[in-house]
């Protein structure tokens, strides 16, 4: 099962490739047939997951490499079966989004569905090389997608991205090879190294922690690495802007939380008021860049580091209740911003601007596409009976009984995301119409499919999170028992 | 029917769902009836649980939850997955509000479909109208303080789309954003009381936090700080000092909006949770002496800033600032009743008052009161409605402002003295003020002849509801006043255990009988009603403040009842600094203005950080290592394998601009391999050795 949900989309990548360049509509079918695979398989995972147990399910296990012990290891828990689904649906979402792609189609759906594979296997694989090969799988067809469909500053902004990722994931390699020659027998195994690494001195857990910790900060975007995160959002096509918020950020707290605790739990103990610390500037600084912001899209690309803070600020409570709410608060991050990254597109595409004061009144001429923006902007700054809520408070419950001082100076960057979204509306929608724009379109089928969709499960786990939450909570309850 | 009290809050929010989503857009559109069909439904069931609570034999409190979702938590450090409930608990101030909130809201609908009749955004105004109303009914029924804080978000955000309704000008705009920022600030010690409780409760349903609040396992510092949260987001909520600045503007919605936030909902959603989390406040007397004094001045400064103002709607504003401070001065002093008392009255006379006052500039279409003035010919009903609403909030004896003040001013006086005399002092001044509003719109000749000429008397689908307010604004302080009614419904809770004891030393209740049914009983009507006999004023004052507010109405006739008010105008050149003092609303709203632009500094500078030295420091400067790095690397390639590696000379030119110009090399994969290679090389011999 998890291998077709990994291995469908990369194996319409490989279809694509052999499709002539001009058949535009056949590319775009094949590219939803692979997503849309993928996306009825996880479906089907999920209703047949069992929501009482914590242990590994759907695990496929075969050798890969004898001599080094390196296995083919696929399985989803509580922690990665939520993100997996959240990947595929958003990978459909994206390539509805990715149709207003008209230069050179068939590259572009060919990396995406690579691109589509690599996060998938990130979150099934079990075994710390897959995991690697996994991780490292995105990092290219990203740099290709925002490279060539990007903005104006497109070249810089993919080697930015890409280079930055991949000299963090230098220090996962290293990390990942000392556990490695560390366990006996040796393995990549991550099952086995969670069994064995209580055996660790701490010196050595703490020395891994930080490797992988660089790995996955860089990801994250936990500060002081966040910098490529803008650039990167702002350059990049919507589509990918969505795909790279909705996912690959949580590539790096779902490997926090798999790996860096699982395997390392005392370097993680250890570093615990680092990264507390690291949560509150995230959230904090994050908001107060995002409200200095002019353009849109990079308002909501700090409003993500801010958003990611509160995944970290649950993650460092070191409570069940915080661990749940990271795991939560990643898809409904997901989703949120991937619907506010979309709807900035949407005016972007029919103004060419996404400056915040160059609008107005938009709400006039444009009542549904406002409706959704402000719904969307109210459900990002948390508002009770949309999805961000419940997860960000879970977050704050969780850090609050070890973390009471931090986490009360968060409660500012609650303030701060309401101020610069409000602003946003704001200027752009409300306020006397500006005529330049008489002639724009309120949002037409194909953007309506993307967004709604979203925006109704926002709704659903606003209102009613009892469906994701039981998804992870036998995991989780494992996971912090120990 | 107190059983399916879930109903109100859900027949609400459905009626605005359909009303928002179904039909087109139509400035005639049947719509609105649809909401005001369902708001009739609700007012039945809420007068059926009224009057089950008051009459019949219905037992109080009321409970019901049912499970909402399942989340995992650790205690101690062990993990297990507990419910979260949503329920209804239904007690007797509930049982009062939602009477108030449905039949305020019903009235505000009826008389809505004229007053917005024409708008093009007509049934988009009904469903924020129900929308709203469902989450004040949402906040006043349920039995889990996390859905308390739900509603009250959401309620939050109606307040922002109805103040903000007529977005296409610029005043709307800035005050739905001040509105919802300023909540929003006071929410924020709401929120961290909230973690507060569950840190240390481990639950959100209230009867179990009373219920470890009656066991005393609550430190009283702990009670404090938790008050002081809960405070805070009553102060941003119930527009308490210094937390008021948004209200005042908030009129710039349409004017039957602005009565359901002045009087059913919004900000009598601070006062309820401060009621509704009483127990809290018993626990810490500390936090109770702040809400007293929060409330006092605000009543103070409110009304002080009434008594200059000549927009009719700002003048009803301050006066809702000020009678929410004599509420939470009310419940600040221990006078639970008096307070939630005076919130019910003030509901029916503020909607009647915010109504008339929209009748009034329906009819000449402009808020001063400079420009109005001799409206009574006109406009006899709307005259006739408007008088019993300034005699209530006046106090004048009979009405029922008078009831609920006069409680107030008693418990105040057994409280403390001085504060006693400020609040007093404060009470004439609303008489003053709001006889001023009165005499200047509706008395002697008109000032603007070309307005005057326009006006004429409302349709009955605004007058019918101006009635049926007055009728409740004059009857319903001595109606519940009568046989104890008041206090049987909004009895005292008390709580078994006196603060500041030990966990250990109150194992066992204090009030022995109290002890098998903790929780449920301590909301219990017994208590309450002991109490209410000893609150009276001593006659002579009792006489002197009646008399005082009398002359107080009589100076502001005097002053106000001609056309041109000189003697007015004589004040108020005497005493321009003051005036110039109170017109700059005593320099609250400076402040916050000030609070912003230091906000927007400091997001500019974390900004230039951001872009100047994070990105410098941890890319380029990131970029630069591993260039040093990939220079050593080579030379050891250099001196070892003896072979060169080629094109690393032209690099050393570059090492000062770092990442950007390694971009243009294109070589860095390959070096970042040597370095990740050498790196783990020498990393895996340090560590597994």
């Amino acid at each position: 099962m998890l291998s077709l949900i990994t291995w469908a989309p990369l194996a319409g990548a490989l279809i694509i490739l052999m499709l002539p360049k001009e058949k535009v509509q056949t590319i775009q079918t094949a590219a939803f047939l692979a997503a849309a695979i993928s996306l009825a398989a996880s479906l089907a995972m999920i209703a047949s997951f069992d929501r009482g147990t914590a242990a590994m399910q759907f695990v496929e296990r075969w050798i890969w490499i004898p001599s080094l012990n390196v296995q083919y290891v696929l399985g989803v828990d509580g922690l990665s079966s939520p993100l997996v689904l959240l990947t595929a649906f958003m990978s459909v979402i994206a390539l509805v989004g990715s149709l207003g792609i008209k230069e050179r189609v068939k590259e572009y759906f060919f990396w995406f569905l690579v691109l589509e594979s690599g996060m998938l296997g990130v979150f099934a694989a079990l075994d710390l090389v897959l995991f690697y090969v996994f991780w490292e799988l995105t990092l290219v067809p990203m740099y290709f997608l925002i490279g060539v469909w990007g903005g104006p500053k497109k070249e810089f902004a993919a080697i930015k991205f890409f280079l930055y990722t991949l000299s963090g994931s230098v220090f996962m390699l290293l990390s990942i090879l000392a556990v490695y020659f560390k366990s006996l027998p040796h393995t990549f195994d991550m099952l086995e190294l969670m069994k064995t690494q209580s055996a660790w001195d701490p010196r050595f857990q703490i020395l891994v922690f930080l490797g992988f910790y660089f790995g996955m900060a860089i990801k994250i975007p936990a500060f002081p690495f966040h910098t490529w995160l803008p650039l990167a959002h702002v350059e990049a096509p919507t589509p990918i802007s969505v795909i790279l918020a909705a996912v690959l950020l949580k590539m790096g707290v779902y490997g926090l939380m798999r790996i860096a605790y699982g395997i390392t739990p005392l370097g993680f103990a250890w570093f615990l008021p680092a990264l507390i610390t690291i949560a509150v500037i995230n959230i904090v600084y994050g908001a107060l860049c995002a409200m200095a912001q002019t353009d849109m899209k990079k308002m909501v690309a700090y409003s993500s580091v801010n958003h990611m803070g509160y995944c970290l600020l649950g993650i460092a409570g070191m409570s069940a209740t915080g661990f749940s709410g990271a795991v939560l608060q990643m898809v409904n991050h997901g989703i949120i911003t991937g619907a506010l990254f979309l709807l900035v597109g949407v005016v972007y595409d029919r103004a060419h601007t996404r400056d915040i004061s160059a609008f107005g009144g938009l709400a006039v001429k444009l009542p549904v596409y406002s409706g959704l923006m402000a719904m969307t902007c109210f459900a990002s700054l948390g508002l009770p009976g949309l999805a961000g809520f419940i997860s960000e408070f879970m977050c704050f419950l969780g850090a609050f009984p070890a973390w009471k001082w931090q986490t009360t100076v968060s409660v500012l960057g609650i303030i701060a995301t309401a101020a610069f979204f409000l602003r946003m509306l704001q200027k752009v929608f409300l306020g006397a119409f500006n005529e330049k724009w008489a002639g724009m379109q309120d949002m037409t089928v194909r953007e309506l499919v993307c967004v709604v969709p979203l925006a109704l499960v926002t709704v659903w786990f606003g209102v009613y999170p009892k469906w994701p939450l039981d998804l992870i909570n036998a995991t989780i309850v494992h996971m912090l028992g120990k | 029917m107190i059983e399916h009290a879930y109903l109100l809050p859900l027949i609400a929010f459905f009626a605005s769902l359909v009303m928002l989503f179904a039909g087109k857009e139509d400035p005639r559109s049947p719509l609105p009836w649809l909401g005001i069909g369902a708001m009739t439904a609700c007012l039945t069931i809420a007068v059926s649980i009224f009057w089950s609570a008051a009459f019949g034999g219905g037992v109080l409190p009321y409970e019901r939850n049912w499970r909402w979702f399942s989340l995992a938590a650790s205690i101690g450090g062990k993990s297990f997955i507990v419910d979260m409930s949503v329920g209804t608990l239904i007690d007797g101030p509930a049982a009062v509000t939602l009477v108030v909130v449905t039949l305020v809201s019903l009235m505000v609908q009826i008389y809505s479909v004229v007053y917005m009749h024409g708008d093009t955004r007509f049934k988009r105004y009904f469903a924020f109208v129900s929308f709203f109303t469902a989450a004040m009914l949402g906040l006043v029924v349920s039995s889990s303080l996390l859905v308390t804080f739900a509603c009250w978000e959401l309620m939050g955000l109606s307040s922002y789309l109805l103040i903000g309704f007529w977005f296409e000008r610029e005043g709307p705009c800035e005050a739905q954003k001040k509105a919802f920022m300023t909540t929003k600030l006071g929410d924020s010690g709401l929120y961290l009381a909230l973690l507060l409780i569950y840190a240390k409760v481990g639950s959100f349903q209230l009867s179990q936090i009373q219920q470890f609040f009656d066991n005393g396992f609550m430190p009283a510092t702990v009670a404090t700080v938790i008050a002081v949260g809960i405070l805070v987001g009553a102060a941003g909520k119930s527009a308490q000092a210094p937390l008021f600045i948004w209200l005042p503007d908030a009129m710039e919605g349409p004017t039957p909006g602005s009565a359901l936030i002045h009087a059913a909902t919004m900000v009598a959603a601070g006062i309820l949770l401060v009621s509704k989390t009483y127990f809290v406040f018993l626990a810490s007397p500390s936090a109770m002496e702040a809400a007293g004094w929060m409330g006092l001045i605000t009543a103070f400064l409110a009304a002080s800033m009434a008594l200059v103002s000549f927009d009719i709607k700002r003048v009803l504003a301050f006066s809702t600032v000020s009678q929410l401070g004599f509420m939470m001065c009310a419940l600040g002093v221990g006078g639970f009743t008096s307070g939630l008392f005076h919130l019910t009255t003030h509901a029916f006379f503020k909607a009647l008052l915010f109504l008339g006052a929209g009748s009034v500039i329906h009819a000449v279409h402009t808020n001063d009161l400079r420009r109005m003035g001799g409206l009574s010919k006109k406009m006899p009903l709307t005259f006739l409605t408007m008088l019993i609403a300034v005699l209530a909030i006046s106090g004048v004896p009979g009405l029922s402002g008078y009831y609920s003040k006069d409680l107030i001013l008693a418990d105040v006086w057994n409280h403390d003295h001085a504060m006693f005399w400020i609040l007093l002092f404060t009470a004439l001044m609303t008489a003053f003020y709001m006889f001023r509003l009165f005499f200047l719109a509706f008395w002697g000749d008109d000032r603007d002849h070309e307005k005057f000429s326009h006006a004429h008397e409302s349709p009955v689908l605004i007058t019918g509801p101006l009635v049926i307010l007055a009728v409740f604004s004059a009857l319903a302080g001595a109606g519940l006043d009568h046989d104890g009614l008041v206090s049987k419904l909004l009895a005292k809770p008390t709580i078994s255990v006196m603060p500041g004891a030990t966990a250990a030393a109150v194992a066992v209740p204090v009030d022995g009988a109290k002890a098998e049914t903790a929780g449920h009983e301590a909301r219990g009507e017994s208590s309450g009603r002991g109490e209410r006999h000893e609150s009276h004023l001593p006659p002579w004052l009792h006489m002197t403040a009646i008399t005082l507010v009398l002359c107080s109405i009589t100076l502001s006739f005097f002053m106000y009842r001609g056309p041109t008010y000189a003697l007015a105008d004589a004040v108020k050149a005497n005493l321009a600094p003051i005036c110039t003092l109170l017109e700059r609303r005593w320099y609250f709203d400076d402040f916050f203005y000030g609070l912003v632009a230091l906000a927007d500094q400091a997001a500019a500078l974390a900004f230039w950080i951001d872009a100047n030295v994070v990105d410098r420091v941890f890319v380029d400067g990131w970029g630069l290592l591993m260039l040093i790095f990939a220079r050593i690397s080579d030379a050891f390639d250099n001196i070892f394998v003896d072979s060169a590696v080629d094109g690393v000379g032209s690099l050393g030119n570059d090492l000062g601009v770092g990442l950007r110009s390694l971009v243009k090399e294109g070589q860095v994969q390959e070096y970042l391999m040597y370095a990740a290679i050498s790196f783990s090389l020498a990393a895996t011999l340090i560590l597994t050795r």
